[in-house]
């Protein structure tokens, strides 16, 4: 059912006028049956009485016989019984009428019988019935006294419906769909279009782009709707610069006296304790740094620019190499990929340092798959437990849960790696390897 | 006493400046200080200033500015303090005529090596500074190298980020086309005499670049092994 119900606003609207229509149509129709049907009884039960009363007429003023007359029989019995559908109230009705005009019989009855049913029991039916017999129709049949074994019978069929009825109305419920249909399915194209351009807005909102507010127009509601929401997308985009304004504030402010720390440090004699305070310092510009990369995300001061992702790896590589990391990339083809290469430089650097640092060491290798590039960073070390994959990606969560300087890290490398990755349309992943280890794959889309 | 090199060392933060120059001042150098770019150009009047350490936020007139008035009435060496790594940065800095910065935190050991291998330079040009860090672009078979930008732009428009090293290399070819430069050469033009690179380091970053430019880093097209000599980039080049 679900699967024929149309989707949108003015199809929906159409169809439900369509079925009230329909069922409008429907119960006038009905109506206008029983209404003809009512009128064709009407009109044959009186044809019928009044052939009767001629009849019992000129037979008892001996003007003529039953047989000669059309339509009309005589017999010495009623021709009328069970399962003859007995009609009282045509009797009833044929009583009054021949009563009114001053004819007074014995017995009244009357049904309705099919004509071949009526013609088979009295085989010397009158030429209208057979005709009648032919057309497969109803005949009214009505039955009177006029004296002792003596009965007089005509009969009337009832009409056949006009088949032209149905066709007027066909054509006026054709007419009326059209008129009606026609003007909903334009109500609701123009219900609809302000909508969607409101969905557009709300799938496209993207800071990074400045924003035009959505045009206000269609029925009033629609207008309110529309302006609320260029209301809140203003009071969003204004929240978001808030928090990319402090963030970049509380990371400007830290830098201050972290550098001053840094240069203090150089007064203490302790060899080992100097180097100890470095590192920590180091650390915690670090983290500081990868905050103030987050903020940014939003607001990049970099343009997109189509880099060749293997050698921007390499220079990762190299650097890793220089510091003595056990890390290498495998050798492939070039790769264009659309980006802002500061930034996926941060999220692959990222990465590599979780992969040498719990895993010892990392492989990496870029192909280009259906469209995309991707890129794997595999290590050998534990790996991680299924269920704490999902886990992994939230800020400042590390799996040994201790978030120990020893390890490094506040845990914002994994967030900030998947959050670059994300603004550039991509997605990062983890799995265990069934080898052994912990493989992260970055997929970048090529682009057009 | 006197030959002691004599830093003007500019900077806002007295939390900074001071240790800092107290630092210094334990590693042989002369130091005077300035809380900003005002009291920087009167101190410059005053004293006969080696080499300025300069940070490039400062309320008021900021260093870049102070970096530019130097650059156009002396050649005073510069080194900028930043407080931000990124690129644009750095180029813009390099742009203003500093000749090197240092990101903050930084370690005071290694500003001290900055600033030794700053003086040492201008000391080896005999006082005369060293021409301005090279901002040009050059093209050769399709490629483009951005000298300002540090970037490597390959025949399609995509850009091939290039490590320091291996874009100090690219530059030296550009610069000296079809002419086979020896390893010392290119130590010397790439890296400046003193920098602590080996032969076998010029090798690693001559097969990394190849491997970057080369459509068959086997079968190099573009900078070819001279049996005996060096390397030698197979390529006209014109200056943008």
């Amino acid at each position: 059912m679900s699967r024929f119900w149309p989707k949108s606003l003015g199809a929906q609207l159409a169809l439900l006028v369509a079925l009230a229509l329909g069922v409008a149509q429907a119960v006038n129709f009905a109506l206008l049956l029983q209404a003809t049907h009512r009128q064709n009884f009407v009109a044959t039960a009186t044809l019928a009485i009044a052939r009767l009363g001629e009849t019992v007429q000129r037979t008892r003023t001996g003007q003529t016989t039953p047989a000669m007359l059309r339509g009309s029989i005589a017999t010495t019995a009623s021709p009328l019984k069970p399962p003859m559908e007995m009609r009282a109230d045509i009797a009833a009705r044929a009583r009054e009428m021949l009563e009114e005009v001053g004819i007074r019989v014995n017995r009244l009855e009357a049904a309705i019988v099919p004509a071949s049913a009526f013609q088979v029991q009295v085989d010397n039916a009158g030429r209208l019935l057979r005709r009648a017999a032919v057309l497969r129709r109803e005949v009214i049949v009505v039955t009177a006294e006029i004296g002792p074994r003596q009965w007089v019978t005509t009969a009337a069929p009832l009409p056949s419906l006009n088949p032209g009825v149905f066709g007027a109305l066909i054509f006026q419920t054709m007419v009326l769909y059209g008129f009606v249909l026609l003007t909903v399915l334009w109500v609701g194209g123009k219900l609809a279009r302000p909508l969607r351009e409101l969905r557009l807005a709300a799938e496209r909102f993207d800071r990074r782009q400045p924003l035009e507010p959505v045009a206000e127009q269609g029925p009033e509601d629609t207008r309110r709707l529309i302006a609320a929401f260029n209301a809140m997308r203003t009071r969003i985009v204004a929240m978001l610069d808030e928090k990319d304004r402090m963030l970049g504030a509380i990371g400007h402010d830290l830098r201050t006296p972290l550098a001053s720390l840094r240069v203090r440090t150089e007064l203490v004699e302790d060899e080992g304790e100097r180097a100890r305070m470095a590192a920590t310092i180091d650390d915690m510009n670090r983290t500081l740094d990868d905050i103030l990369s987050l903020a940014r995300l939003g607001r990049p001061s970099e343009a997109e620019q189509r880099v060749d992702l293997p050698a921007l790896v390499d220079n990762l590589v190299a650097e890793f190499e220089d510091l003595g990391a056990d890390v290498a990339l495998e050798d492939g083809s070039r790769l264009a990929v659309p980006m802002r290469p500061n930034l996926i430089k941060r999220a692959v650097r990222n990465l590599v340092e979780n992969a040498v640092k719990y895993g010892g060491q990392a492989r990496l290798r870029v192909r280009s798959e259906g469209g995309a590039a991707l890129l794997e960073v595999d290590d050998d070390g534990p790996g991680i437990p299924e269920a704490e994959i999902a886990r992994m990606f939230e800020p400042f969560t590390r799996l040994d849960g201790s978030r120990s300087r020893d390890t490094g890290g506040a845990g914002l490398g994994l967030a900030l790696a998947r959050a670059i990755v994300d603004a550039h349309g991509g997605q990062l992943t983890l799995a265990n390897r069934a080898e052994g280890g912990l493989r992260a794959t970055v997929r970048l889309p090529l682009g057009g | 006493m006197d030959d002691k090199p004599h830093l003007l060392l500019v900077d806002d933060e007295r939390s900074i400046r001071e240790p800092l120059a107290a630092y210094l001042q334990r590693n042989a150098f002369r130091v005077t200080q300035a809380g900003d770019a005002a009291q920087a150009r009167e101190r410059l009047h005053g004293y006969a200033i080696d080499l300025v350490i300069l940070d490039v936020m400062m309320p008021g007139e900021d260093g870049l500015s102070l970096c530019r008035h130097i650059r156009e009435t002396s050649d005073l060496p510069v080194i900028l303090l930043t407080a931000m790594a990124e690129e644009t940065d750095r180029i813009v800095g390099l742009e203003m005529g500093a000749d090197d910065y240092v990101v903050k935190p930084f370690s005071p050991r290694e500003l001290v090596a900055r600033i030794k291998v700053v003086l040492r330079r201008m000391g080896r040009g005999g006082g005369v500074r060293q021409r301005a860090p090279e901002t040009g672009s050059y093209a050769f078979s399709g490629w483009v190298l951005k000298a300002g930008e540090r970037a490597l732009i390959d025949p399609d428009g995509v850009s091939v980020p290039l490590s320091t090293g291996e874009f100090n290399l690219m530059l030296a070819f550009a610069t000296h086309p079809h002419q086979v430069l020896s390893r010392d050469q290119l130590l010397d033009l790439a890296y400046g005499r003193e920098a602590h690179a080996f032969d076998r380091a010029i090798d690693n970053h001559i097969s990394r670049l190849r491997r970057k430019v080369e459509a068959d880093p086997k079968n190099p097209a573009l900078i070819k092994t001279v049996w005996g000599g060096g390397y030698t980039l197979a390529s006209d080049v014109t200056r943008l």
